[in-house]
């Protein structure tokens, strides 16, 4: 048997036989799967502010004041765009969806309630329906927030009216001339007009109820009445919302097991040379690419029967999905690659077990706090999402989530998986160099 | 044999092996006496071929240094540390190290039951390490180096921390491997081990080789004499000789003895007489 597999199959079998070590490599990240799957399904993501980007393409008075209702809203995280970056960044998954006030916004805005109903439209992808009823509620809540706002002031209503009846006027004593009940009209329609003049006369200057005409905005939605008009633009996504909690849950427990890997076979490398086996080791005829090679493919293989065991638990007994079992067998590979490389490296930190462990894993901790592997990226703080881009972990709950849910294309998911495998071969590379400074010769 | 020639090898500042050179016979045992630090474990380690001297060279018979893995497999190993892994049974240990020498899967089979027996550890066999006695572990280090039947064995303190019982079983092995005919470094701070063990002891201290010879040899020739001590009626007297029995009957003959004692020369004597100090200091 080749050499580099019989010294994998040993720390393979010391594994299965190490109970403590079997149980958090294998068992916790399924209870952490299982565990934040069933919190998950009580939160969601509705938990955090939605990020969308707003378009301004009317550029008036009125369309920019509802942007700044918008972005000073509770419920949305807002950014502003022109509309061809709006849709790169929903289509690239940056952000839930964009809202674009088309030219004549702000005009429709201003004559509400008459006229045409103000028109926005939003872009989002399709599948993401939490999101998208979410949107419509935010819009529609903020179009009566802001028709409402404009009650309170008369003036720009007084105006309104005043045009309209002049040219009521206008047109009516041109038609009605002829006719026999003209007059008559012209009177009514004068009465009319005189006393809607006397009824806005009469309102307060800044009166600071939202309450107008005896109807309030919720009582008018119920009605019927939409004070914004949304008009869906579907996006040709290429993103979609996770199927169920343990489809984000699962990814995140994987990332335990491997990181356990890591550490587990990392300190490993130290035990050999604390123990005095790797002086054995090294005294066959075998070279020291033999050690690490078989180090190397026992921690690999370790993760890759850790990741599909895991895998097919959420399969059977969870129904997690796979959008893709090829995109996703590249993805636990290239997880594989990254996190073998990483352990070679943390193995050659320390000279005792205690320092290497305590290296490692505060490595690795560091790099699953901030990249998603203790909670879920979107619902942590912006800054914290950003910082979360230079983590491994990070890469690997993207591209797990890639092949599960998120329906990466190859041209999404091979870049990161790239990366995963640099990083996988760089740390490779540092742990072997400072590994033959470590054990001489 | 095994040719060490002018080695060196520092640690920073600390010389660790200061231009040691020796050779050994085929079939000899060859003991590497030394208190801790003196430099044996470093000098194994280069004999090995797991450390790269400052200086000097290694050479294994006719086939060349042992930094190529091919003449690494003529060398078996029993490091000072318990190099086994304790969640293996005892024959596990001993297939993977046979299998990593490259045995055929028959020859690996027989050695395996050989070495078991030669460590006494054949009904252990199928238990995990973690279960054996302190005893039976330097046992199992000692047949895990002669798994692949190699004709070289560095011996690096083999006896380190065991009951009696089982330093008596690891002795008659190297007697039997010494008499299979394999060439052995033996190193060790016990000074019965040598007298016992090795046809040839070289005195290591702060990394030089003192002295060389056989332990008769040794202490012929830096053990001194004999010294017979007595308490007589008149007081306490001391006295060096060559004849050590002769001076004895003359001092009983003429003085009222109420004890005496002799003290022949051995290789703690001769470390003494060579460093000015004891071996265990």
């Amino acid at each position: 048997m080749n050499r580099v597999a019989i010294l994998a199959l040993k720390d393979l079998k010391l594994l299965y036989r190490d109970k403590a070590g079997l149980f958090f490599t294998f068992g916790f990240p399924l209870v952490f799967s299982i565990f934040f799957g069933i919190i998950f399904a009580g939160i969601g993501e509705g938990s955090s502010k939605m990020r969308i980007v707003v378009v301004d393409e009317d550029h008036t008075d009125g369309s920019r004041a509802f942007v700044n209702l918008l972005a000073e809203s509770e419920e949305l995280d807002v950014e502003e765009a022109d509309r061809a970056t709006a849709a790169d960044l929903v289509r690239r998954g940056k952000r839930v969806a964009y809202v674009a006030l088309p030219k004549g916004f702000g005009e429709a805005r201003e004559r509400m309630p008459w006229g045409a109903v103000p028109r926005v439209e939003t872009g989002i992808d399709p599948s993401r329906k939490a999101e998208s009823g979410m949107l419509r509620g935010v819009l529609t809540k903020y179009g009566f927030e802001g028709m409402t706002a404009g009650y309170p002031d008369p003036a720009p209503m007084r105006r309104q009216v005043t045009a309209i009846r002049t040219e009521l006027l206008n047109t009516t004593q041109e038609k009605t001339a002829a006719s026999n009940d003209g007059a008559t009209f012209l009177s009514n329609m004068t009465m009319f007009l005189d006393h809607l003049d006397t009824f806005l006369a009469a309102l307060p200057s800044a009166p600071d109820g939202t309450r107008h005409g005896g109807l309030a905005s919720d009582e008018r939605a119920s009605g019927g009445f939409a004070p914004i008009r949304i008009e869906s633009v579907p996006i040709a996504s290429e993103r979609a919302t996770p199927t169920n909690p343990y489809a984000v849950s699962f990814p995140q427990g994987i990332i335990w097991g491997v990181l356990g890997c890591a550490a587990t076979f990392g300190l490993s490398l130290v035990t050999e040379r604390t123990r005095g086996t790797m002086v054995r080791l090294r005294s066959a005829p075998i070279t020291r690419v033999h050690i690490l090679a078989g180090k190397a493919g026992a921690c690999f293989t370790a993760t890759v029967a850790l990741t599909t065991a895991l895998l097919a638990v959420a399969y059977f007994f969870f129904s997690v999905r796979p959008d893709s079992t090829f995109k996703l067998a590249i993805a636990v590979l290239s997880i594989a690659f990254c996190f073998v490389g990483i352990m070679m490296f943390l193995s050659v930190l320390g000279k005792t077990e205690q320092a290497a462990g305590g290296i490692g894993w505060a490595v690795l901790m560091g790099m699953a706090m901030i990249g998603g592997g203790m909670v879920p990226v979107f619902i942590m703080p912006k800054w914290l999402q950003n910082i979360s881009d230079i983590s491994p972990v990070r890469w690997s709950i993207l591209v797990m989530e890639g092949g599960i849910w998120r329906g990466f294309t190859f041209g999404e998911l091979l870049p990161w998986c790239g990366l995963l495998v640099g990083t996988g071969i760089v740390a490779f590379a540092a742990g072997v160099v400072v590994f033959r400074r470590v054990e001489g010769g | 044999m095994l040719c060490l020639t002018r080695l060196c090898k520092s640690y920073g500042k600390i010389v660790a092996v200061d231009d040691l050179s020796l050779e050994l016979r085929s079939g000899e045992v060859f003991g590497l006496l030394g208190p801790n630090g003196a430099g044996k474990t470093t000098t194994v380690a280069m004999a090995m071929g797991l450390l790269k001297p400052d200086s000097g060279s290694v050479r294994i018979g006719d086939v060349g240094s042992p930094d190529a893995a091919s003449v690494r497999a003529m060398i078996g190993v029993a490091p000072q540390a318990l190099a086994l892994y304790d969640d293996l049974t005892g024959t596990e240990n001993l297939q993977l190290f046979g299998r990593l020498q490259g045995m055929s899967r028959e020859s690996l089979r027989k050695r395996v039951a050989w070495s078991l027996a030669f460590a006494g550890l054949t009904e252990r066999a199928s238990d995990r390490v973690k279960t054996y006695s302190g005893g039976m572990k330097r046992r199992l280090n000692l047949a895990a180096a002669v798994v692949h039947d190699p004709p070289v064995l560095l011996l690096d303190e083999p006896t380190v921390g065991v009951d009696p019982q089982s330093r008596h079983a690891i002795f008659k092995g190297i007697e039997k491997l010494r008499d299979d005919g394999r060439t052995i470094i033996y190193t060790t701070h016990y000074i019965e081990e040598a007298q016992r063990l090795c046809d040839r002891v070289g005195i290591l201290d702060h990394g030089r080789l003192l002295a060389l010879g056989t332990v008769e040899q040794l202490i012929a020739d830096y053990g001194g004499k004999s010294v017979v001590s007595a308490e007589t009626a008149d007081g306490a007297i001391r006295i060096e000789t060559d004849e050590p029995m002769a001076e004895i009957a003359r001092v009983q003959q003429k003085r009222d003895v109420r004890s005496i004692r002799m003290d022949r020369p051995d290789l703690e004597r001769v470390f003494l007489n060579l460093t000015g100090r004891h071996l265990r200091d």
